[in-house]
């Protein structure tokens, strides 16, 4: 493996530790995302891997070498590691240019010009961080970290600050760019859909452990727990017999023929293709799509097929609350 | 365990290790001030304590009590004034309302003497015109009321500065809300807009009183018996060090009570109200309305500023046949040597705590920056004892070492505020990256902390600069032998009753001091310009 975390172990306060116990593993060029509420450890995890924070117990490898183990302590200056971070902090007394070739090695200023093609940034090399525009900043900070050619490369939460318009357009660009020159990368996100998108495997993180690694697909259709499929999209509560399961919204389908299940239509929100239908059954609030209009009130039938109920350990819905 | 544990957890440990040696060095005087308390005799401290230590504590809080009440209704008014209104002249009082700082307070005392004594212009135009009046006005100005009016007049600046940001900042949103709400302008004033800013007022009211506690010249010249007269007297005139010492420690006993205080008011009133984002408008004044306020800007500038100027300026002049210029230009060089030479080591020391404190991840870094800063709260008297102590056995005493070393103590706090708040505007993940590209902490702080907090690193050369060059009581006790500034030529002169040949030399230092507060104002504009 080319990158391998084992039992890392991060605490500021011994008694609450923030990385319980953390084992995972990277393959080169693999782009894996880290997903987790606000203030979950997600950045101190980054800062672990980079050696910006130190952590308590555990090993870091990368690419076959001891980053962190017993003694060993490689500081951060010495680690091939790009750090993107969550505020674009270019340096404000240097222009783009030396922005992005600070402190680098002569050997790779041969690079620059493709860096920059790469990135779009060929035009704006004299300007300075404030003279750049959120994207712009943002991919500076991205070529600052890629010209390196860095073992691994670490993105914390690179779309939080910016537009919806622009953020589709970056995931676009950042995964072509990490793509394009075989970058291990961990993208570090509380969004999902950015997780969704781009991941070749994607890691939930909650209360300091690892709560499910895998694919996207898998992700979705096989959820560990509760937790992982609630973070992944939005579950519907069913009780069969003495079981309770669950089912995505979009496997709900609206039948014009009499079913199982009688829904109360609460609400009804247009999303510009379809429908999102909010409503009760068996007093639990239920969500699925509809291609038209449902009036408010109105009781109308809706089906399933029986593969696509998830089914849970009866003690997983009450574990985080 | 939990301590071992800390203790490997500490980040770059020997920057950390570097500064805690250092802040103990910087410490020194004042635990040798201490250690000498207690192994005293009490029989001094009982005398003081039966005889003068009464009077001493009376007349300097008397003292406080009259520049704090002057300095708040100079300093308040104006800056809500100011953050508030457009008016002819607006930007130009927000410029020289601060110039009374580029004044000591000495001088001002000494000038105003100057102008209300018998021969001085006020009491012989009357003469002149009204003798009745002049009669009346013939008194005896040495008085600590006036004495307080006068320091009041020199130091409002300090609550100026601090009230004019914080009106400043301050969101229209409370302004409306309030108004909304039922409560007229002046009520807005009372019950929102003074109680948000009471912890920048605060801090403001806290260095006037610390600069009463130091003053030295001005009260000397008034004859007010304070704690710091009391010291010099107890050393200079009676000899006695052990008196002067344990003098010296009651005095830092009640500097650490107003530092208590201070601290204890401002962790209490932590308003985290919004700021920026919708800076109330300034509304335009015009006709009487606008008079008024030109009016009340006025009063400041002119009293504290503009007459003691030019009545100097006019000193000068009818002085000038009589002036040493040889003595005067190496006066100045001396006082712009050891100003310069002093403000660039303490604002490079100051940068290298403020450092050590950022890239470490111990408290002890913010807890020695604490302390440290402490000195600003110490008269220039305690600091000059204690560095005398300290020094006692050693040939260094009487050299420019120990000078310089004082000043360090005494000023080191100052040097910090603006480089402080230059570092704290740059995230740390500014650091982060800088390691992260490969940088170890000499070069994070050479090649990233020396660029970009420039702007502050030359603004706490200025402000520095100025208090180094006011500064009278060290400069007074440590000054190696026959080496004289502008600032206690000015005092020696003022002393020996001779104060229109201590104009030019008084004239120099407010111009210097005049023109760095300006340098200051447009580096603070830049300031505001690239952030």
């Amino acid at each position: 493996m080319y990158l391998e975390v084992k039992n890392l172990v991060k605490f500021f306060d011994s008694k609450y530790p923030i990385i319980k116990d953390l084992s995972f593993s990277v393959k080169k060029g693999e782009l894996i995302s880290f997903l987790g509420e606000s203030g979950s450890g997600k950045t101190t995890f980054l800062k672990c891997i980079s050696g910006l924070e130190k952590i308590n117990s555990g090993t870091i490898t990368l690419n076959s070498k001891y980053l962190n183990k017993n003694n060993i302590f490689v500081k951060p200056q010495e680690r091939k590691i790009g750090f993107v971070f969550q505020d674009y902090p270019l340096f404000p007394h240097l222009n783009l240019e030396e922005n992005i070739t600070f402190n680098l090695e002569k050997k790779y200023y041969s690079k620059l010009e493709y860096i920059l093609k790469l990135t779009g940034l060929k035009y704006f090399l004299k300007r300075f961080p404030h003279e750049l525009s959120g994207g712009e900043q943002q991919r500076a900070c991205i070529a600052r970290a890629l010209i390196r050619e860095p073992e691994l490369l670490l993105l914390d939460e690179p779309f939080s600050n910016l537009d919806s318009t622009i953020k589709e357009s970056m995931k676009e660009e950042i995964f072509k760019i990490v793509k394009e020159t075989n970058t291990t990368t961990i993208l570090v996100t509380h969004d999902i859909n950015d997780a969704m998108n781009i991941s070749d495997k994607i890691l939930i993180f909650k209360a300091g452990i690892l709560q499910q690694y895998d694919n996207p697909v898998k992700m979705y259709c096989e959820p560990a727990n509760c937790y992982c499929a609630e973070i992944l999209g939005d579950m519907n509560k069913l009780f069969i017999g003495n079981e309770t399961y669950y089912v995505r919204p979009e496997n709900i389908k609206h039948v014009n023929k009499k079913s199982n299940y009688k829904v109360s239509v609460e609400k009804c929100f247009f999303q510009g293709k379809e429908y999102r239908i909010k409503g009760r059954f068996d007093n639990e609030i239920w969500h699925f799509f509809s291609k038209k209009p449902i009036s408010e009130k109105k009781h109308v039938y809706v089906d399933f097929a029986k593969k696509d109920l998830i089914y849970f350990d009866p003690v997983c819905k009450n574990f985080f609350k | 365990m939990e301590i071992i544990h800390r203790f490997f957890a500490i980040e770059n440990k020997r920057w950390v290790f570097g500064s805690v040696i250092f802040a103990i060095i910087l410490l020194a005087p004042v635990i040798i001030l201490i250690i000498n308390f207690f192994s005293g005799t009490t029989d001094t401290l009982l005398y003081l304590l039966d005889n003068l230590l009464f009077d001493y504590t009376l007349n300097t809080l008397y003292l406080i009590l009259i520049t704090s009440i002057t300095a708040l209704f100079l300093g308040i008014i104006p800056a809500w004034i100011i953050s508030n209104y457009t008016f002819l002249g607006r930007n130009f009082f927000d410029i020289v309302l601060y110039l009374p700082l580029a004044i000591p307070s000495y001088i001002m005392g000494f000038t105003y003497i100057d102008i209300l004594s018998y021969t001085g212009p006020i009491q012989s135009f009357f003469r002149e015109r009204s003798p009745f009046f002049a009669e009346i006005i013939n008194r005896d100005y040495l008085q600590v009321e006036i004495l307080g009016i006068l320091l009041g007049l020199a130091l409002y600046p300090y609550i100026y500065t601090a009230s004019r940001i914080s009106f400043s900042l301050i969101g229209s949103n409370y302004i409306n809300i309030s108004r909304n709400l039922g409560l007229s302008k002046i009520q807005t004033f009372f019950k929102v807009i003074l109680p948000l800013s009471r912890p920048a007022i605060f801090s403001g009211l806290f260095l006037v009183i610390m600069e009463v506690l130091n003053e030295y010249g001005a009260v000397k010249y008034f004859g007010v018996n304070t704690f710091t007269i009391g010291i010099f007297r107890s050393w200079n005139s009676f000899g006695d060090v052990n008196g002067a010492i344990q003098l010296a420690c009651i005095l830092l006993l009640v500097v650490l009570c107003f530092f208590a205080i201070d601290r204890f008011s401002m962790s209490k009133s932590k308003f985290y109200y919004q700021k920026n984002t919708q800076l109330n408008k300034v509304k335009g004044l015009g006709g009487s309305r606008a008079l008024m306020v030109i009016l009340i800007c006025s009063i400041p500038f002119l009293f504290g500023f503009l007459i003691p100027f030019s009545f100097i300026l006019n000193n000068t002049i009818e002085s000038f046949a009589i002036t040493n210029f040889d003595k005067l230009f190496r006066l100045t060089n001396n006082t712009i040597y050891v100003s310069s030479l002093s403000s660039i080591i303490i604002i490079f020391i100051a940068l290298f705590f403020l450092f050590v404190e950022r890239i470490s991840n111990s408290k002890i870094n913010s807890y020695v920056s604490s302390l440290i800063s402490l000195g600003y709260a110490l008269p220039g008297a305690i600091i000059g004892l204690g560095v005398i102590l300290l020094f006692s056995n050693s040939s260094l005493l009487g050299t420019f070492y120990v000078l310089i070393f004082a000043y360090l103590i005494r000023f080191l706090a100052v040097a910090k505020s603006p480089i402080k708040s230059s570092i704290d505007k740059h995230p740390i993940t500014i650091d982060d990256t800088g390691r992260n590209l490969g940088l170890n902490p000499l070069n994070l702080l050479r090649r990233l902390h020396l660029p970009i907090n420039k702007f502050a690193l030359i603004s706490a050369f200025v402000v520095t600069f100025i208090d180094v060059m006011k500064e009278l009581p060290i400069t007074l006790i440590l000054s190696p032998f026959n080496f004289d500034t502008l600032a206690t030529q000015t005092y020696q002169f003022a002393i020996e009753e001779m104060i229109p040949l201590s104009a030019i030399y008084s004239l120099v230092i407010i111009t210097l001091g005049s023109l760095m507060l300006l340098i200051l104002r447009s580096f603070i504009d830049k300031q505001i310009n690239v952030s």
